[in-house]
């Protein structure tokens, strides 16, 4: 038999992601209606390094089944590394991200991108669960500590990265702006045009002085 | 005689028990004995026996049987219904699945479990006996067999009688206790199988016996590859098997032609 990674080794990755998911979509009902809309849609992420194949399928109940083995086609097959797929889930903006990296996608992107955006931008309630346990009041208080707590580590997180970008790019000059590397690009791309041209003069003109 | 677990030898009328050889037609009743005892500590039993890791193994048996809406699955040996319950919301209402056990005990443990975890409509329970199963033939979509047959008598003889109400293409599924691939872990797990699990029998379900046959039965059943051979013999194609945690545990898939 083929050498393969244990299945339950895997069913234990993929079913600790689908519990963890699901248990999140349970407190994010806006989300888990719009997949609802995208039900029977299959995913195929199929991992190079390490070898795994994971099957995301979007149940009519807006959930998700994550499975190591599915025999339903898939609407799309992404391919490549873990850090690849990490990028990926972690981006802002997933399409170009997508466009840009190393991943091999065979079918229809657009499920894929609306999966990430639903997920990413899920908005969690945490409030329904802890008033469930701790009562109107304190549950309430609690989340409220909550919401302010994450929405402050969003914001420092997006201002921590922004002055990073600067002190990298502005006071340390580590790495060059973006527009800096474009332009770079752009000349090093008209250079190459300029000196194939030359060479093809070049050439030309050698058969002219061969002829005489 | 087909049954690859019976002894060798002139009398051909014996079986084997664990490791004790016993007139055929007792293990069924000595079968019984055993997990009309064990019923109700069952789950707990199988939870701490395999520190949860069943869980993963019929998971992905599951994942393995492709079930769609619509379908008609047997789980046979369901015994607390595990594998029914999951089924029973993969097929949906269109479909239907048939728990069926010889035991009545364990039958009755996983009607309780199943209708408290709200699974019914789509559910049918059956005490039957997987050698000779009361079905129409070509009438079931998938079979699956957790941790059963290595308890059944004639293993080929069921083997054929599941093959004979499958439909043609319908997957059987065998989830069952293999060989281990490893001969260091094969040493732990007998250490594991002949000294400890006795013991946590008697100290949590207050029945050693009982669990001293699981360890011997499980060392008598088939390895992976004569498992596949006599599914092949029965009739099954495409058979396959995967193993896990080290081949503790198998799976084998084979489709009726």
């Amino acid at each position: 038999m083929q050498r393969e990674h244990d299945p339950a080794v895997i069913t234990a990755v993929t079913a600790a992601l689908e519990a963890s998911v699901n248990r999140a979509l349970t407190l994010a009902p806006a989300a888990s209606r719009e997949l609802a809309e995208m039900a029977d849609t299959v995913l195929a992420i199929e991992c190079t390094a390490p070898v795994i194949t994971v099957y995301i399928t979007i149940t009519p109940m807006g959930t998700l089944q994550v499975s190591s083995y599915s025999e339903a086609k898939s609407s799309t097959r992404v391919r490549g590394a873990f850090d690849d797929f990490l990028t990926l889930a972690t981006a802002d903006d997933p399409a170009a991200t997508l466009i840009n990296s190393d991943l091999e996608i065979v079918g229809n992107t657009a499920p894929l991108l609306a999966l990430q955006q639903i997920v990413t931008h899920m908005d969690l309630d945490w409030e329904a669960p802890l008033v469930d346990v701790l009562g109107d009041v304190a549950g309430h208080q609690l989340a409220q500590l909550l919401r302010g707590t994450f929405s402050w580590g969003k914001d420092a997180g997006k201002s921590l990265r922004r002055q990073l970008s600067e002190f990298i790019l502005e006071e340390g000059r580590l790495s060059p702006p973006a527009a800096e590397l474009d332009a770079f690009y752009d000349d090093v791309q008209n250079l190459a045009l300029r000196v194939d041209r030359l060479q093809s003069r070049l050439k030309r003109f050698a058969q002219k002085v061969a002829a005489r | 005689m087909t049954d690859h677990n019976r002894p060798s030898g002139d009398d051909q009328d014996t079986t084997h028990f664990g490791f004790t050889t016993v007139k055929t037609n007792e293990k069924e009743k000595l079968v019984r004995g055993v997990f009309d005892s064990v019923a109700d500590r069952y789950d707990l039993m199988n939870d701490l026996m395999s520190a949860g890791i069943h869980r993963l193994w019929k998971r992905f048996t599951i994942e393995l049987s492709a079930v769609r809406p619509g379908q008609t699955v047997l789980d046979i040996a369901g015994g607390t219904g595990d594998l029914s319950a999951r089924f029973s919301k993969l097929v949906g209402a269109e479909g239907k699945v048939i728990l069926a056990d010889i035991n009545a005990s364990m039958l009755q443990v996983g009607r309780d479990k199943l209708l408290d975890a709200g699974a019914f409509g789509n559910l049918h329970m059956v005490q039957c006996d997987a050698q000779y199963l009361p079905f129409p033939d070509n009438s079931v979509d998938c079979i699956t067999i957790a941790f059963g047959l290595r308890n059944v008598t004639d293993k080929a003889l069921a083997l054929r009688s599941m093959e004979r109400i499958l439909k043609p293409g319908g997957r059987l599924l065998i989830l069952e206790f293999s060989k281990p691939t490893s001969p260091l872990l094969e040493k732990i797990y007998d250490t594991y199988s002949f000294r400890i699990l006795p013991m946590m029998g008697r100290l949590v379900a207050n029945d050693e016996e009982s669990y001293r046959y699981l360890a011997e039965s499980i060392r008598k059943h088939p390895d992976q590859e004569t498992l596949m051979a006599m599914m092949e013999d029965a009739g099954f194609v495409d058979c396959q098997y995967h193993n896990m945690t080290g081949g503790i545990v198998a799976v084998h898939r084979g489709i009726k032609a």
